[in-house]
């Protein structure tokens, strides 16, 4: 039973990763910021006699519909505005930095939280032998344990 | 009536001044009557801070241009409840506001304690007061709100009309208790490490002010996501701004303290972390004020450039060097019995959340701060935006949602095997089926459906846990359904409190998934009695009514709405035009479905041609955040239920720890 529901979760999975959608002009839009001061990407800026958003819109259009690849049409914005006008740093040189650094640190995180979790692992006092039960009394500690672990008290 | 409130602010400077002293002076002397007099100046200084309050909103309503903070925030034509919210629609206001707010809190915090906690009132009276004493300093040398003006113009200049919103009247309000709030909380913990009684007493006591201070600005957020989406007009609710992340980050440390805190109760672990969290959350609440008042971050949220930045800079500095100092000197007292039985179980569960909190507001740091960096260190401006955050801050939630899952459930100690799969086999395949189920109804984004399947699994973890406690009593005490189940919630409000909050949590992650992964936006322009389609919906664009008056001149248009044929509403975007400010805004037409919101944007309106431009987006499911909220706001009201078991363990808490050989002595 569990193994056909694992099956199934990886054909949702493998179907739903076939629909992605490919490149738009939206995408383009949303790399980059506005310079008017509204703070929003130029997808987003709704300020429709806006001197920068409206004409920026035109330009991705213009530009993807003859077929300039992303990278193109976001230098040929870098070159006039420069790199404030992406929406996102580079992945590249010291921008790199930016990425990287949020994922380190939860990975340190990770580590650090296993790394002492052991160690208090280990400081766990040992425990004397038990002493010899009888079957009964395995039985209603196995009992005990199974309400604990129900009712979490 | 402005002098008065000069003076009020002034004689508040000074007997906050004296209330620091003599507070530490009667501690370190043992002088209970100088303590006294420390409270009594704590009552004084919110009295000071009262008349002030009253002195600059009498100034707002009388309309007394003279005042340069009147001038600049309102206008003869502003209706009374903007003129109040103008309160804090200033800078100088605002700062006001927040001494206020703090002054409410430290006498509540001084009334509910005057006969406990004799050992650590005089410190949390000497730290509350030195943030009073810091904020009462702004406004008395650097930014003073009753200033006058060297002539009286006949006209104010109005409120900023995008702050002309019901939404901005409870907003600020909101994340500035919430932000306040979290002086409480560090208050106390200042005072147990100075003092040394490191037990969880100051936590116990200060659970409720944590609570109310999350409480605030979780509301606070999502108010403010509510105001952006209905007056900025882009369809959204959240652009990752500077500002937007100040609000969020202490919100993101706070909710990993209030996790955390847990432990340290129930286990007696993470002692030194929790008062981190504390110190932390804290200091992001001034942090957040700095970026907003400094100008350093360009953030549409910014007052003007003041030249505060440096002050709040150096408070900024000031707090977490002695925070973190006398976290250092009591380090040796702090020690934990930490033991971790194993990785797979509820303090492990823990753990990983707290990291992925607190990584999460780190993420939001980083990206907010990472522009002010790269000049520094490239010289080269750059913009960090929502691509960065969402890509970065997307999986971490995605994660985070899990462990909402997961923790609850999961034993405490060490989860075996068996009790895993027997509970989370079941929600497993509930997450599953909701997968399928959204992908059958048309939502086919694999990120949207990862986060969907995850909602489904948790709350189907959370129902079980509802359900297994109801049964429990109903099998052991022979109680009806509906008594067992009240009497399990109001036996343990905390713990089931807690469950409803993260239905609520769930709840706005179904929002922001369905809302980010499937909208559907168009624009375009249309001459009137003209027919276009968005999604589901055919809109008729009928007429343009236009209304003026003294204050606002508004176009409406007028749009019918159908759906397969069928007239279902009729709509009213509008464009107005605030006189005084001379500055056109836009008035969002929203029909909020369970199902989806229909959101149209009257873009411009040319009369001679009658053309119209509209923006109309389609948001499914955007509404369940709104509802999430409120459901938020019950499961944390529940959580803040008198609790008999509870009050037993703050008295156990007060008691003293017992001396080795006492019970033999005994």
């Amino acid at each position: 039973m569990q193994s056909r529901i694992l099956l199934l979760a990886v054909l949702l999975c493998v179907s739903v990763a076939a629909a992605a959608p490919v490149l738009t002009t939206q995408e383009m839009e949303e790399a980059l910021t506005c310079q008017c001061g509204c703070g929003l990407t130029v997808h987003s800026c709704n300020h429709l006699q806006c001197g920068f958003a409206i004409p920026a819109k035109q330009e991705i259009a213009r530009a993807v519909s003859e077929g300039k690849t992303r990278e193109e049409i976001l230098a040929s914005f870098v070159a006039r505005y420069g790199e404030k006008v992406l929406s996102a740093p580079t992945v590249s040189g010291f921008n790199l930095v930016a990425w990287i650094t949020p994922f380190l640190a939860i990975v340190g995180g990770a580590v650090f939280i296993s790394i002492v979790g052991l160690r208090w692992a280990r400081r766990q006092p040992q425990a004397a032998a038990p002493p010899p039960v009888s079957s009964e009394t395995a039985r209603y500690r196995h009992r005990l344990q199974q309400d604990l672990e129900s009712f979490d008290v | 009536m402005t002098h008065l409130g000069s003076l009020a602010l002034s004689l508040a400077f000074l007997l906050a001044v004296h209330a620091i002293a003599a507070s530490l002076w009667g501690a370190w002397r043992r002088h209970p009557a100088w303590i006294q007099s420390g409270v009594h100046a704590v009552y004084a200084v919110f009295a000071c801070v009262v008349v002030a309050v009253i002195a600059l909103l009498h100034a707002l309503i009388t309309r007394d241009f003279n005042v340069e903070y009147v001038a600049a925030y309102s206008s003869s034509t502003l209706p009374l409840h903007y003129t109040i919210a103008a309160l804090w629609g200033g800078q100088k206001g605002s700062l006001l506001f927040w001494t206020f707010i703090l002054m409410v809190f430290a006498t509540i915090v001084h009334l509910q304690n005057r006969n406990r906690h004799r050992d650590l009132m005089p410190y949390v009276t000497a730290t509350l007061m030195t943030i009073a004493l810091f904020f009462l300093g702004l406004l008395c040398f650097l930014t003073p709100p009753f200033e006058r003006l060297t002539f009286t113009p006949q006209e104010g200049s109005d409120l900023n009309p995008l702050l002309q919103n019901y939404w901005m009247t409870v907003h600020p309000p909101s994340l500035y208790l919430g932000y306040v709030g979290a002086s409480v909380p560090f208050a106390f913990a200042l005072a147990a490490l100075v003092t040394g009684r490191l037990s969880d007493e100051w936590i116990r006591t200060t659970r409720r002010w944590a609570l109310t201070s999350w409480f605030f600005l979780s509301i606070g957020n999502l108010l403010g996501g509510r105001w952006a989406y209905e007056v900025l007009g882009w369809g959204g609710y959240w652009a990752w701004d500077p500002v937007e992340n100040a609000a969020l980050m202490p919100w993101l440390t706070a909710t990993a303290y209030l996790h955390s805190v847990m432990i340290q109760e129930k286990k007696n672990m993470l002692k030194v972390w929790n008062m981190v969290l504390v110190i932390l959350t804290f200091a992001l609440t001034i942090f957040g004020t700095f970026i907003t008042r400094s100008g350093v971050i360009s953030s549409v949220h910014s007052f003007t450039q003041s030249g505060l930045g440096p002050y709040f800079l150096t408070f900024l500095i000031f707090v977490l060097v002695v925070s973190f100092g006398l976290l250092f000197y009591r380090l040796p007292e702090l020690k934990s019995d930490n033991q971790l039985d194993s990785f797979l179980s509820r303090e492990a569960a823990f753990l990983f959340n707290n990291l992925v909190l607190v990584g999460l507001a780190f993420a939001t740091f980083w990206g907010t701060v990472f522009p002010i960096l790269s000049e520094w260190v490239r010289g080269v401006k750059i913009t960090v935006g929502p691509p960065f955050f969402n890509k970065v801050n997307g999986p971490l939630g995605v994660l985070l949602l899990f462990l909402t899952g997961v923790g609850p459930v999961i034993a405490w100690r060490r989860a075996s095997l068996h009790s895993l799969r027997r509970s989370f086999f079941l929600p497993l395949v509930t997450g599953l089926l909701t997968g399928i189920l959204f992908l059958a109804l048309g939502y086919g984004n694999y990120y949207g459906l990862v986060i969907f399947s995850l909602a489904g699994f948790v709350l189907a973890t959370i129902v079980a846990e509802f359900l297994r406690g109801t049964r429990a009593r109903q099998a052991m005490l022979h109680e009806s359904l509906p008594r067992a189940f009240a009497r399990l919630v109001s036996k343990n409000p905390r713990r089931y409190g807690g469950y409803v909050v993260h239905i609520g949590v769930v709840l706005i992650f179904i929002g922001i998934a369905g809302s980010s992964f499937f909208k559907i936006e168009k624009q375009l322009t249309v001459n009137k009695g003209e027919q276009f389609q968005v999604g589901r919906y055919t809109l008729h664009y009928t007429e343009v009514k236009s209304t003026e008056d003294a204050h606002i001149a508004s176009q409406a248009a007028v749009v019918d709405v159908y759906v397969n044929g069928h007239k279902i509403d009729t709509l009213y975007p509008e464009k107005r035009f605030y006189k005084r400010q001379n500055q056109p805004t836009t008035e969002v037409a929203i029909r909020p479905t369970l199902r989806e919101d229909l959101y149209v944007v009257l873009g411009s309106y040319d009369a001679p041609s009658q053309l119209a431009t509209f923006q109309v987006f389609v948001n499914p499911l955007l509404s369940w955040i709104w509802i999430g909220g409120l459901v938020l706001v019950l499961g944390t009201c529940i959580t803040m239920a008198p609790n008999p078991a509870e009050r037993r363990a703050l008295v156990l808490a007060r008691m003293p720890a017992p001396r080795t050989g006492e019970a033999v002595a005994e």
